[in-house]
């Protein structure tokens, strides 16, 4: 091995040693000198030997990389002698002098040239693994590579430098040997020692020789990624199966039982192995298994981030997988994730333009519920609402129905049971409150405390203003007493008791308004006993305050012939009960109970005043067009008449003989009206039940008034921005639209060609 | 056919009568003092109508009866209304005239 050229590099190096260890002293005494201060192993014989060529030559063919194919071992007799030159280059290592460096070189240099015959045994059994994907080439390999690096590893005569030069250069040579094939394998391999959730499947167990084998080849350290991802693959792997779509019980602590029972003897196996007592384990656990305890509420906390929305559909039944969240969100910040993926699941699923505003507000409400278990303090939730709001302002209407109790589907938004709490005062904070607690920082500018309330409180407490609630109230209110058509004092009652529940969320100022309905109600009842004293009458008026009901569908009817008489009759004895005021008629509101007397039958019907208005213009002339009906009650929408029409003709008792022609049927006719009766049945459509006019409705009539003034702005400054208009409004008297009624309004302008907008900025459409 | 009204759930709304027979409109004459409709009730109550009358004067101006009362009552009235400073004498409503 050694060419002649290196045996004389050895040679001379040993003399250089030798002058400097003898310090120029006569033969060896000098170095005789200092064999004596500490070793007493060079004695003459070796003294001999040290400049025996063959030393240096010995020595590196003894730790000369074998070939463990071929080659025979090295002879064990020979070892005696080869200490002795070890000693001796031991010896000499611990000299001040760099040449040592030279001969690692040597011999590293010696193992790089031979690493082929390692690479060529790792090719062979990866590509046997890649054929196969049998896990077993790869603990095999391990095995071989074993075998290597015994068989090339320096004795331990030689002392540490060289088998840590050794060590590097091995380890480097094979890493770099090995490429991603092995790293998946080896991967699978540390996967595979797992205990398997499957109690069939038994996990391969690899035994504590094989954690040495790893930690000998340096895999441990160079591949601690690796194996720790496997790992937090593992816990993935098991969260998921365990836990995904089991919400009824809290998942955290079976997890924290599966990790101790499981996964921590594992980690003992892999990062606890240098430990001799339990405290030395604990101590060495207690990092690593607290990353893989973090992992594991991290996977939990995904988990349920990304299940968030139905498990909200599920409650009540879905309460564990909330407690699981709010414990591994203390310890995972993952807040703002859980409000993006639930807004994301609320566009997608919730928002769309077909759901109805009850099935939103129910999984709305189950939100508010889930949140208040998640985030007691509310910031998510109002975070979650924001869009809701925004988007669907006709929740309100939805919600003020449901307080009311008038909602078809009958079950309540709210619990029962739930004490009911006034409205906080939603601007104040009152830092004197020993409870005070500072907004949690995620929570944003717009963000208002809302302390420990109820469902409705909360709902409320969303939109940016009470007295939304109010005026949807009201308007409902309105309509639902207009409905009483019997004299009915019972009806109004209940509505008073709901308003008197009412007044507690909202308190009384905000519902003096409803009151003075209500007192409209009982004072209009009270009104007529008197007038039908004096005169009887079969016209019962509800006689309304108008400045405290809402603003009412207008309408510029005028009820014909006998109607016309009654309405004067009961005016005039009103006026004598009540001289200082008169009456006023709403003409088109109300119920009109008739009875129809036809040459061949009788007919008893409740009907709107205009069909009561048309059918008495019929019983003087029996063939009539729709314009001149139109014409003889005033005024009144094409459509409206028709369906007025259509409902006589539903009852058998008009028939369209040609197009806006109408005629009486005296006579029946057989097998029927054109249209199937069955139709008048159908159900009421929110326009039947609604002549009082939406919210919605009245913030555009009161937009129109500022519209003069935008158009004033718009004509001056060019284009503005919604924001800049809305406060350019707040110049405008009287003006008190929200931003977001203020872009309704522009947007309806917009769809009528009035104005245009582009990146923002609004401006009129050139005439 | 004879069409025969059994039952008439009629709605209304009851007016002031101030005298001004011009029933045009929606028109919502205010107070002079408070700027609230008659129809609405003085800042001082919550029920309107009877409960909040109001008082005309014999110079032609209506006020609710409260907000006048209270009115009359500061010595910056001088006894007078406030609309045009004259002495303010309430007028006998002519009821009679109203429904003849
Ligand atoms: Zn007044
Ligand atoms: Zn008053
Ligand atoms: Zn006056």
């Amino acid at each position: 091995m050694a060419t002649d050229a290196l045996k004389a590099q050895v040679r001379s190096k040993w003399q250089d040693a030798f002058k400097r260890i003898n310090s120029n002293n006569p033969g060896i005494t000098g170095l005789m000198a200092f064999s004596e201060v500490g070793h007493a192993v060079v004695h003459e014989e070796t003294t001999q030997h040290l400049f025996s060529k063959q030393s240096w030559s010995h020595t590196l063919a003894f730790v000369k990389p074998i070939n463990i194919k071929e080659d025979p071992p090295p002879k064990r007799a020979d070892i005696t002698t080869a200490r002795r030159d070890f000693e001796v280059v031991n010896y000499c290592r611990r000299l001040p002098s760099d040449w040592c460096l030279d001969d690692d070189y040597m011999f590293s240099d010696e193992i790089r040239q031979k690493f082929y015959l390692v690479r060529e045994d790792i090719d062979s059994y990866l590509s046997d693994y890649e054929l196969s994907k049998d896990l077993s080439h790869i603990s095999r390999l391990i095995l071989r590579l074993k075998e290597w690096y015994d068989a090339w590893t320096p004795p331990e005569e030689l002392g540490a430098t060289i088998r840590n030069a050794f060590v590097l250069v091995f380890q480097t040579q094979l890493y770099s040997s090995l490429g991603p094939t092995f790293v998946k394998g080896f991967k699978d391999l540390i996967a595979s020692t797992f205990p398997s959730s499957d109690p069939d499947i038994p996990s391969q167990t690899l035994d504590a020789s094989t954690w040495v084998i790893f930690e000998t080849l340096g895999f441990l350290d160079r591949y601690e990624n690796i194996i720790a991802s496997a790992g937090y693959e593992h816990i993935e792997a098991h969260v998921l199966e365990a836990c995904a779509g089991q919400w009824e019980t809290p998942m955290m602590d079976t997890l924290r039982t599966w990790m101790s029972e499981k996964v921590v003897p594992w980690l003992l196996l892999m990062y606890g192995r240098d430990a001799n007592t339990t405290d030395e384990a604990r101590a060495l656990l207690s990092t690593i298994g607290s990353r893989f305890d973090f992992h594991v509420a991290k996977t939990l906390c995904d988990l349920r981030t990304r299940e968030i929305f139905d498990i909200i559909v599920d409650y009540p039944d879905s309460a564990g997988a909330l407690q699981d969240l709010k414990e591994c969100l203390q310890r995972v910040d993952q807040r703002g994730a859980l409000v993006k993926s639930l807004r994301k699941a609320n566009r997608k699923r919730l928002l769309h333009p077909g759901a109805e505003t009850r099935l939103i507000l129910t999984q709305y409400v189950a939100t508010i519920k889930c949140l208040r278990i998640v985030d007691p303090p509310g910031v998510l939730l109002f975070k979650v609402a924001d869009p809701i709001r925004r988007e669907r302002p006709d929740t309100i209407r939805c919600i003020v129905s449901n307080l009311v109790g008038d909602d078809d589907s009958g079950d309540s938004l709210v619990d029962e049971s739930e004490p009911i709490v006034p409205l906080q005062q939603a601007d104040t904070e009152d830092y004197t409150d020993p409870n005070w607690e500072p907004e949690p920082v995620d929570a944003g500018p717009d963000f208002r405390t809302n302390k420990p309330s109820d469902v409705i409180s909360t709902l409320v407490s969303i939109y940016d203003s009470r007295d939304l609630f109010v005026k949807e109230l009201q308007v409902l209110l309105a309509q639902r007493l207009l409905a009483i058509t019997d004299d009915s004092t019972e009806k109004v009652e209940k509505e008073r008791r709901n308003i008197e529940i009412l007044k507690i969320r909202f308190g009384e100022a905000a519902l003096q308004v409803c009151e003075v309905m209500l007192k409209d109600m009982t004072d209009s009842k009270r009104i007529d006993g008197h007038v039908q004293s004096q005169k009887a009458s079969i016209v019962h008026p509800t006689i309304i305050s108008r400045q405290f009901w809402p603003m009412l569908e207008s309408s510029e009817i005028v009820m014909p012939g006998q109607f016309q008489i009654l309405q004067d009759q009961y005016a005039k004895e009103f006026s004598t009960f009540k001289p200082d005021k008169r009456l006023r008629w709403l003409p088109h509101l109300g119920t009109v109970h008739l009875e129809l007397q036809l040459e061949d039958r009788m007919l008893e019907v409740d009907v709107p005043p205009l069909e009561a208005a048309f059918i008495e213009l019929f019983s003087e002339k029996n063939i009539r067009t729709i314009d001149e009906l139109i014409n003889a009650v005033g005024s009144v929408d094409k459509s409206a008449a028709f369906k007025a029409l259509l409902a006589w003709v539903d009852l058998g008792v008009l028939k369209e003989d040609e197009p806006g022609t109408f005629r009486l049927l005296e006579v029946a006719e057989e097998a029927g009206p054109a249209r199937d009766s069955s139709s008048r049945i159908a159900p009421t459509t929110e326009q039947d039940l609604a002549p009082v006019t939406s919210l919605q409705q009245q913030q555009a009539e009161q937009m129109k008034v500022y519209w003069k003034f935008i158009e004033g702005m718009l004509t001056n400054l060019g284009q503005l921005p919604l924001d800049r208009i809305q406060t350019m409004l707040r110049f405008a008297p009287g003006y008190d639209q929200t931003i977001e009624q203020l872009a309704g309004f522009m947007e309806a302008a917009r769809r009528e060609g009035l104005v245009g907008v582009k990146d923002g900025l609004w401006k009129l459409t050139p005439r | 056919m004879k069409v025969t009204v059994k039952h008439w759930h009629a709605v209304a709304q009851w007016r002031w009568d101030t005298g001004n027979e011009d029933d045009s409109g929606d028109g919502d004459d205010v107070c002079g003092i408070c700027r609230v409709a008659y129809e609405g009730c003085c800042p001082a109550c919550k029920v309107p109508g009877d409960d909040c009358p109001l008082i005309w004067g014999e110079c032609s101006h209506v006020f609710h009866m409260h907000c006048l009362l209270k009115w009359i009552g500061t010595a910056a009235s001088k006894q007078q209304c406030p609309m045009d400073r004259r002495t303010w004498v309430t007028a006998e409503r002519k009821v009679a005239k109203t429904h003849s």
